[in-house]
């Protein structure tokens, strides 16, 4: 299958190092904490944040710190082929526990004891990289509640097909069975928060499929600063400040 | 959960007494309805619905299936809510799913008849392919974002607008149905049958509160009731189901009254969505071209 | 830019799916003119001086790809939409048009104009995927004018006469690609247009000369639709069309429904279909199915066939079809139980294009200069073809090639086009270069980016090669070769140390070709690509450049060279204790030819090292062989000529059989061993990756012939193993001395050939030699001739971490496609150099009328094929003359094998000798073919 034309397209007409149209929208659920909407394609996630807020299961308290929990779920008519997403599966399970862990890396806790906070992502469409859509949304959504981060945590995956390397693969070159790289970063601090790699790659193609996730990390990042100011400013106006 | 001191809960118990409510409406007037459609491309018909803070997405897939064999004349329509926990913290792992089941059954009461399929709001006969065969099955799937209040009418108004989104691709079967098996058919890329749904009703839910019913109750509102009728009303002002919530009995005669009252509210919904549908399409169809 | 495209998919469960894609346009796709002002033109391909570009049509590409592959053809702009309808019809087409747009001597550029915000199109309702593609191809063609200016012409070839028709409604200038030609005033360039099927534009000169041919003589093949629906519901059955070899008129189809073959007979029942065309095939009813039929030499309907004389099948690959009789030997069955079948449609062309000749004919009188005229091809499988041409006079006594067009209903022949000549039939360089283009072998020198990848020469072992600590410095062994004479490419040497514990050190020295052959270089691909040197009977063609065949890799004598060594420690029975595997280097000693070693080996006299080696080592041999032999190898025979070929006019001068000696047997027996012990450390490192070869167990029904035979004559053989079969093989003597090893080349030919395969395609009881009665084998001794040894090889490397496995052996399915590939050229080489020997037999018997001894192998209903052990040929003799049909002179008796004369007077039975004539005779000018008459 040719993934990459000989004139340098991808399937959807994409160079080999362009990312998809990415979009976002801060405040989508009204009631939530915090909430954000981030599209990639046609990959569209939303996130909500509940919290920081009292601990609901008593048992889970931590003195010190600010307990941070995340629940992925996939709505039935977000894959093409419409099934039962039962919750609580392996791969949802997975999901959200990378989502809780990059996430919980830049929240700081420790300003938080004794709370809780939520982390709901709720995926729409998947068409490739859910996971990356998920912590951007993620990111949008902890600014927008208002929780205190040590920086951005933004992330993008890429590909190895037909012997290039591709940035934020979408379903189709995802499904090809090569390699995925998803790399999280912190923007500011320039530090890799999360890694995952599937599939085999020669390690000296790595580094360019890694270097080429990251470019993509930081372009989201511009992205969601852009995004975030606009909603200060917007905040700002609304108040007329 | 709402939290509700006993101030609020006077407040705005006193208010609908008064006709006046929290956020300045009358009892019988609904929050501002904005619908858009297509919002999910993958499936063959989505719409997003929001009143308020209640935001919720309905989408429609078509796969192809075998009738039953009771009513080989009709194709099947199956109706799934699902409770996002974005939208409620307690909705997080298998909490979403006792509302979930309730508002699931409360539509396929509204808008899929009897059991026989026999007084269904939607035309059933219209999805068979080839009888006995071949029908379209109908998937309808229900999703709550955000949720303030009246989540049944909105899913309903948000399945409504879908259906009307919704093209099935046009069939054709190729080779002659008189043998045993399957028969094969081909399905065209380009032509879409549209749903005819003028006759899908909407869902009115009067929330009684006190003495007075009201439309369209916040979440705030919902916490201070004491039953909810759900009536849906088609176009031609015909009662197509009612379900009532709510623990406390109502008198007979007040429920009639209601299903009058709800009548009379369905008329200004349904012209209201039907220019928002529109509109929704309209904008669809400007983005393509 | 951003669109979604949506489209509707039905998924293998049947289920159906809406598929949503994105689908990006932008403005970033430059138009390939070098002059351009606006764009950018660093990938511009189209001429600096460009009067006029063409943007193709898809029909134009898929059907006149032979014209486009003319350099005359320039300044073309291909569209993406026309690309992909390309791939999507005729990956070959595809290939080849890729081909052009890659060859930076071609003007060809490829315009994404699906992705150019400008061009893209959207689908209009009502309208098929077809006009939207044509609206596309209209819609560039009118940006390119309009982008280019007036000071080009901007042309669109189309033969669609409806797109055709829109563009000059729309403004657009089109022409069909018959006026196109004719306005370039090239008349060579005419032959290769392809004339348009009916519903296409009429170009003049299309009306039939023989309007009696245009009756239907075929049935319409049905619409895809049924056809779908028909094998759904086991109507109809799937399969690849098969033609006999031998028997034109007879094709099977392997059907995986009725999990059996069907047999077509006839060209009215394979309605139209080629060789290697996916056909839909419907069952005849039951009492149609016929008996055999190709009991008697060939020659059905009124087309004039007829079986040559050829060389020998050496296996069942080669061998004619014989079809499986169901039940037992003897048992008559009036109505076949082999279901027949017609051929409904097709559903995939197998069309190339083909060598041959034309039919001869007399020059027609003054018909404007076009004539039509029957092609024949070299390969009997497929049709006579109608051609036109211009040039018939050029044309007939000329190896020609053709690519096939279309076949209509009413045409009894499929048309087709000039492509190009190769030369005078029967000249040996024409009919040379045939047999390598009819088996798809590049004889082509070398490139220059291949050469480039060559070390400098001259070269020599260096200080570097001695002290890498990969390798081991043997040079102080006595290492010598035994090859054919004037072997020049030596890929394997031996040697054998006679340890003081009484044991041996054996080594086999393999010329460490991977050594120079780095994974990815061109040198690799190329190599990768012809997969093994083929051997003509009067040239070579190589695998590696001659510098590395001749040079720098063969292990000649007296100087250093590098080596990848197996080195076992044997004791004097043979058993192998221990073996090491090490790159080496090493200096041969000797190198000798299997007559020279033979020779000191026999002579008594000789007390020298080397054959005190020899003589070890082939007492060894003998163990290593009797041990194999008892495990059940089987000893297979197949009738090797030699040719002795004049040096100066490359004629042959003698012809004869080739014999073999312990010499060769003892060095075989050796690199056996060492591919069986390379297979076993390959296969322990890389149980999923490693390349073998495995040889099928013969199935029953592919004995039956042999079978069949044997039982005839009394001979009683057990197949239920290769051990038993060997053993009865040893035990079949007859009276005469010829008889075991007659019986052993009809084995032989019943058997299918060893094959490449990836470890990790199939389950290790597959991986079984049957030949060898080995469980493991592979390919390890001759890296400079074959690919396979070249992947083995690195393996191997790998396996001992001497070096990185390259990463294509982490990809599965282009090793599978890697061992496909070796398959069909290690067959084609072989099907070439068979080829080859024919033509040679055929030049030697030109002036050599001959009469030899004969043994019949089959009985024909209207006479008997004959095998001739001296020449290794095997062809028909006729008892009745093939003018008469079915002189009743003569009668078949099917059990006893035997055709006689109904007076009783005659009779000739199986395997029986006879003496016959061979002479070579000319029916037709230029078509000299040799014939066998019976004496």
């Amino acid at each position: 299958m040719e993934y990459v034309s000989p004139e340098g397209l991808r399937l959807d007409g994409r160079r080999p190092m362009e990312m998809r149209q990415i979009r976002a929208e801060i405040g989508a659920v009204a009631k939530a904490d915090g909430s954000a909407v981030f599209e990639m394609g046609n990959t569209k996630v939303i996130a909500a944040v509940y919290g920081p807020r009292e601990v609901q299961n008593k048992s889970q308290l931590i003195g010190d710190q600010a307990l941070v929990r995340c629940e992925y779920s996939m709505a039935n008519f977000s894959t093409g082929d419409r099934r039962r997403k039962q919750k609580g599966d392996r791969r949802s399970t997975e999901i959200s526990l990378v989502i809780r862990q990059t996430m919980e890396a830049c929240i700081m806790t420790h300003l938080m004891p004794r709370s809780q906070i939520d982390i709901y992502v709720q995926v729409l469409q998947a068409d490739g990289g859910t996971r990356c859509a998920c912590i951007n949304a993620a990111t949008l959504a902890l600014a927008d509640a208002g929780i205190p981060m040590r920086d951005l945590v933004t992330s993008c995956s890429a590909g190895y097909l037909n012997s290039t390397p591709l940035l934020d693969l979408n379903y189709v070159e995802d499904s090809a069975g090569g390699p995925d790289v998803t790399v999280g970063i912190l923007p500011k601090l320039d530090k890799v928060t999360l890694f995952q790699m599937d599939s085999k790659l020669p390690i000296d193609i790595l580094d360019n499929v890694m270097q080429l996730a990251i470019e993509g990390c930081k372009a989201v990042a511009n992205y969601i600063r852009e995004i975030l100011l606009e909603n200060t400013k917007e905040l700002e106006y609304r108040r007329g400040v | 959960m709402v939290g509700l001191s006993s101030g609020e809960k006077q407040f705005i118990q006193g208010g609908i007494a008064q006709d006046l409510r929290c956020d300045g409406r009358k009892r019988l007037t609904y929050r501002p309805i904005y619908v858009e459609t297509g919002v999910i491309p993958q499936a063959n018909g989505s719409a997003r619905i929001r009143m308020g803070a209640t935001d919720v997405i309905a989408s429609v897939k078509a796969e192809l299936g075998k009738p039953s064999s009771l009513q080989p004349d009709k194709g099947k329509v199956f109706i799934h809510i699902d409770c996002s926990p974005t939208a409620e913290p307690a909705f997080e792992g298998r909490g979403g799913e006792e509302l979930s089941a309730e508002l699931s059954v409360a539509l396929q009461c509204c808008l899929l008849g009897g059991k026989s399929g026999a007084g269904a709001a939607i035309d059933l006969s219209s999805l068979v392919v080839v009888e006995g065969k071949n029908c379209w099955d109908l998937y309808i799937d229900g999703l709550v974002v955000s949720s303030d209040g009246n989540l049944l009418d909105a899913l309903g108004a948000a399945i409504k607008a879908a259906l009307s989104n919704t093209g099935i691709p046009r069939v054709q079967v190729t080779a002659d149905a008189s043998s045993d098996e399957q028969p094969e058919v081909d399905i065209s890329d380009e032509e879409f049958l549209q749903f005819d749904t003028s006759a899908v009703p909407v869902i009115v839910t009067l929330t009684k509160v006190g003495r007075h019913y009201i439309v369209d109750a916040t979440s705030e509102e919902e916490s201070q009731m004491s039953s909810a009728v759900s009536i849906s009303v088609n176009r031609q002002g015909h009662i197509c189901g009612i379900t009532k919530r709510g623990g406390a009995g109502l008198d007979p005669s007040i429920i009639l009254d209601m299903i009058s009252v709800a009548k009379h509210v369905s008329e200004q919904l349904l012209n209201k969505l039907d220019s928002e549908i529109a509109a929704a399409e309209a904008e669809v169809e400007d983005d393509e071209s | 830019m951003l669109h979604n495209k949506s489209f509707v998919k039905k998924t293998k469960a049947g289920k159906v799916m809406k598929q949503v894609r994105e689908h990006y346009l932008r403005d970033d796709i430059y138009c390939g003119a070098p002059f351009c002002k606006v764009c950018d033109t660093s990938a511009a391909r189209l001429s600096d001086s460009a009067s006029t570009v063409l943007v193709l049509d898809t029909n134009v590409v898929l059907n006149q790809i032979d014209l486009l592959e003319n350099p005359a053809i320039d300044d073309v702009v291909v569209l993406s939409i026309v690309l992909e309808e390309v791939k999507n019809k005729n990956m070959a087409v595809y290939n080849r048009i890729r081909a052009i747009c890659s060859n930076s001597l071609r003007k060809f550029f490829v315009f994404s104009n699906e992705y150019h915000r400008d061009t893209y199109v959207k689908e209009m309702s009502g309208e098929t995927k077809n006009d939207r593609n044509d609206r596309a191809i209209r819609v560039a063609t009118q940006w390119y004018q309009s982008h280019l200016g007036d000071a080009v012409k901007v042309l669109l070839i189309t033969n669609d006469k409806e797109n055709k028709r829109k563009a000059t409604e729309e403004g657009i200038r089109a022409e069909t690609v018959e006026s196109y030609v004719k306005s370039l005033a090239r008349s060579d360039l005419l032959d290769l247009v392809v004339r348009p099927s009916s519903e296409d534009v009429d170009m003049e000169e299309v009306e039939d000369l023989r309007p009696s041919k245009r009756k239907v003589i075929y049935t319409e093949h049905k619409p895809m639709s049924e056809i779908t629906s028909g094998l759904h519901r086991g109507i109809y059955h799937q399969g690849k069309l098969r033609v006999n070899r031998y028997n034109p008129f007879e094709a099977y189809v392997g059907s995986e429904s009725i999990g059996d073959e069907i047999t077509i007979y006839g060209r009215t029942n394979m309605n139209r279909a080629f060789d290697g065309d996916i056909v839909a095939v419907e069952l005849l009813p039951q009492d149609q199915w016929r008996e055999e039929k190709s009991l008697s030499i060939a020659c059905d309907e009124d087309e004039d066939e007829d079986e040559d004389v050829h060389l020998a099948p050496s296996s069942a690959d080669d061998a004619p079809r014989t079809i499986p009789q169901q039940g037992s030997i003897g048992e008559t069955n009036p109505i076949s139980s082999r279901p027949s079948g017609c051929v409904v449609g097709i559903i995939k062309r197998n069309w190339h294009s083909y060598c041959g000749s034309l039919e001869p004919m007399p020059m027609p009188a003054g018909s404007g200069g076009v004539a039509h005229a029957l092609f024949v091809s070299k390969d009997r499988r497929i049709p006579k073809i109608r051609i036109q041409t211009r040039q018939l006079e050029n044309l007939l006594d000329k190896r020609i090639i053709v690519a096939v067009d279309s076949w209509d209903r009413q045409s009894r022949y499929p048309s087709g086009h000039y492509v190009r000549t190769i030369g005078e039939i029967g000249d040996r360089d024409t009919e040379s270069e045939v047999v390598l283009i009819e088996n798809d072998i590049n004889s082509r020198p070398f490139s220059s980016q291949v050469l480039a990848c060559l070390p400098p020469l001259p070269w020599s072992v260096s200080s570097v090669d001695l002290t890498n600590p990969i390798r081991q410095d043997l040079r102080n062994l006595r290492v010598f070769s035994v090859d054919p004479p004037g072997c020049r490419d030596i890929d394997d040497a031996l040697h054998c140390t006679a340890l003081p514990n009484g044991n041996f050190e054996v080594g086999v020295h393999i010329a460490d070709v991977t050594n120079f052959v780095h994974p990815g270089t061109p040198l690799d691909e190329e190599a990768a690509q012809r997969g093994t040197s083929v051997y003509l009977v009067e040239r070579r063609i190589d695998m590696l450049p001659k510098p590395l065949t001749e040079d720098i890799c063969s292990l000649r004598a007296d100087v250093e060279r590098l080596a990848f060594s197996v080195i076992w420690e044997m004791t004097p029975e043979a058993d192998i204790l221990s073996t090491k595997y090490t790159k080496s280097v090493i200096k041969s000693s000797a190198a000798l030819s299997y007559v020279e070693a033979q020779a000191r080996m026999d002579d008594s006299r000789l007390m020298d090292p080397v054959t005190t080696d020899l003589r070890n080592m082939n007492s060894l041999a003998k163990k290593m062989r009797l041990r194999r032999i008892e495990k059940g190898a089987l000893t297979l025979a197949s009738a090797e000529v030699k040719f002795q070929i004049d040096t100066e006019t490359h004629d042959p001068l003698d012809i004869g059989m080739y014999q073999i000696r312990e010499a060769n047997q003892m060095v075989e027996e050796f690199m056996l061993a060492a591919n069986v012990s390379v297979a076993e450390q390959i296969l322990r490192s890389f149980p999923s990756c490693s390349l073998l070869r495995r040889h099928p167990t013969p199935t029953r029904e592919m004995l039956e012939p042999l079978l069949r035979t044997a039982a005839v004559i009394g001979l009683h053989l057990d197949v239920t193993s290769s051990k038993a079969l060997a053993d009865s093989l040893d035990h079949a003597v007859g009276d005469d001395p010829y008889f075991n090893k007659l019986i052993r080349i009809l084995a032989t030919r019943c058997m299918t050939q060893a094959v490449y395969f990836c470890s990790g395609d199939l389950s290790p009881p597959e991986y079984h030699h049957y030949g060898l009665a080995a469980p493991l084998y592979t390919h390890f001794t001759s890296p400079i001739r074959r690919y396979a040894d070249v992947i083995v090889h690195r393996l191997l490397a790998a396996s001992l971490g001497i070096f990185k496995l390259p990463p294509i052996f982490r990809d599965r399915p282009q090793l599978t496609s890697i061992s496909d590939n070796l398959n069909y050229r290690h067959r084609n080489a072989q099907m070439a150099g068979r080829a080859s020997v024919e033509l040679h037999t055929l030049i030697y018997f030109r002036n050599r009328p001959t009469d030899t001894e004969a043994r019949i192998v089959k009985i024909r209903s209207n006479g008997f094929i004959v095998f001739v052990p001296k020449y290794g040929i095997e062809g028909p003799v006729y008892l009745i003359p093939r003018t008469e049909k079915g002189g009743g002179e003569w009668y078949v008796d099917e059990q006893q094998q035997k055709i006689k004369k109904m007076d009783g007077s005659l009779s000739y039975s199986i395997l029986q000798p006879v003496t016959i004539h061979m002479e070579v005779v000319e029916p037709q000018p230029h078509r000299p073919k040799l014939q066998l008459t019976l004496i």
